[in-house]
């Protein structure tokens, strides 16, 4: 067999699957970065703790979505950063806010403890 | 309008055009810059979060340089976004490092107050426990003193030469403690009737009944007399050794209740008798 049978149709198939890479002129692994952050926002309770945050970023990663759809890839690159830099934020804020609360049972149960001495203290003068 | 104007006011225009100028302020910056003065002021961001609040830092200065570039309004207005958001992160990571500070903090002073309450249960459990020990030893001594009380009365009783009947204690005086025939004491008796006043003095809450007894010779009468007499005699001597008379109850029950035969001397003597008959600690006598 010819070599150049078989390598001149092997150029048209690279050339054409390079073709279709370089249409999507966009960084798509920025879109699945955005999404991760959500999802691990998400996994700690940001839906509790932030949750205009939360939805935000993912108003904003749709929108990016559609953008790159468009081929509007400024406007996809402003959603994409926006979308994480929310999600980063639903994150700390939701881990921050779970931190506070475990402050207030902590000093609550040390409140309480505190009165239950006082109590039995009352009780051993008795 | 007219055309000589014209000229100068298009050269003021180009001229101005030209030189730029600072570019006018773009108000989402600003707001960014002094969200961010404010962060940087913070003394618990900048302790707890100081590598967030340089990439808000990093973040409004990237924002200025694209303003100072005249860059697109949408960019400009982009990145003071980024550096709110930034800002923001910095604030929350200062709260939520300062929050997990105050558990670490905490969490011993929770393990100390934990350890006080072990204590003051340990106190309260061994104050149970002293207590209960304290009325064990009250009512082993409230014991003891009651069979103190019970041994000093049976010697008491003894001394008395009472016997324990159904009825209770029974003192006989016999009939040699009497003249005969006579309801006088004889000196013999006086000295027992002292040691009965003697044991009422002892245990005021008993009471006595006197009961006086005959043989069965002379009439009926006679003795129901006789037995009488010798109670009141025995009631009397009581008295005067300063027992009091709601304590004393005299019967005179005649020859009705012989304890020996009639039929011989020996038999008849021992009928012929006073009984006092002691009370219960209530004061009660049980009647014949």
């Amino acid at each position: 067999m010819n070599i150049r049978n078989f390598a001149i149709p092997l150029i048209w198939v690279v050339a054409g699957l390079t073709a279709a890479c370089g249409s999507t002129n966009f960084p798509v692994e920025k879109l699945a970065e955005a999404d991760i952050a959500i999802q691990q926002a998400e996994q700690v309770g940001a839906k509790d703790y932030a949750p205009l945050e939360i939805r935000e970023a993912r108003r904003k990663l749709d929108t990016a979505r559609s953008a790159v759809e468009e081929e509007d890839y400024e406007k996809a690159q402003i959603y994409v950063e926006q979308a994480l830099v929310d999600a980063e934020l639903a994150h700390i804020k939701t881990l921050s806010g779970k931190a506070r609360m475990a402050v207030t049972e902590l000093r609550e149960s040390i409140r309480i403890l505190e009165e239950e001495i006082n109590r039995n203290r009352l009780q051993n003068t008795n | 309008m007219k055309s000589w104007l014209l000229l100068p006011v298009i050269s003021a225009i180009l001229f101005l055009a030209a030189c730029g100028g600072p570019p006018a302020d773009n108000p989402l910056l600003e707001e960014a810059k002094s969200e961010y003065s404010a962060a940087e002021a913070d003394t618990a961001i900048v302790q707890f979060a100081p590598v967030a609040l340089k990439e808000a830092e990093e973040s409004l200065e990237l924002g200025f340089e694209l303003w100072e570039e005249e860059a697109d309004k949408v960019r400009i207005e982009h990145q003071a976004y980024l550096t709110l958001q930034k800002t923001a992160i910095a604030r929350e990571t200062a709260n939520l490092n300062a929050a997990q500070n105050e558990i670490e903090r905490a969490e011993p002073e929770r393990q100390q107050v934990l350890l006080d309450i072990r204590h003051t249960e340990a106190q309260l459990a061994e104050n149970r426990a002293q207590q209960a020990l304290e009325e064990a030893q009250r009512e082993r001594e409230a014991a003891e003193q009651a069979r103190r009380e019970a041994e000093e009365l049976a010697r008491k009783v003894d001394e008395l030469e009472a016997r324990q009947t159904q009825r209770g204690l029974v003192l006989t005086l016999g009939d040699v403690l009497f003249d005969f025939d006579e309801a006088t004491l004889r000196s013999g008796g006086v000295r027992t009737v002292a040691e009965l006043a003697g044991f009422l003095d002892e245990y005021p809450e008993r009471n006595v009944l006197i009961e006086g007894h005959t043989d069965n010779i002379g009439s009926e009468q006679y003795n129901l007399d006789l037995s009488e007499k010798r109670a009141d005699a025995v009631k009397q001597e009581l008295l005067n050794q300063g027992i009091a008379s709601d304590r004393i109850e005299t019967k005179g029950l005649g020859m009705a209740h012989p304890v020996a035969s009639n039929e011989t001397s020996a038999g008849r003597q021992q009928n012929r008798r006073v009984e006092v008959i002691i009370s219960d600690q209530d004061g009660a006598v049980s009647e014949r």
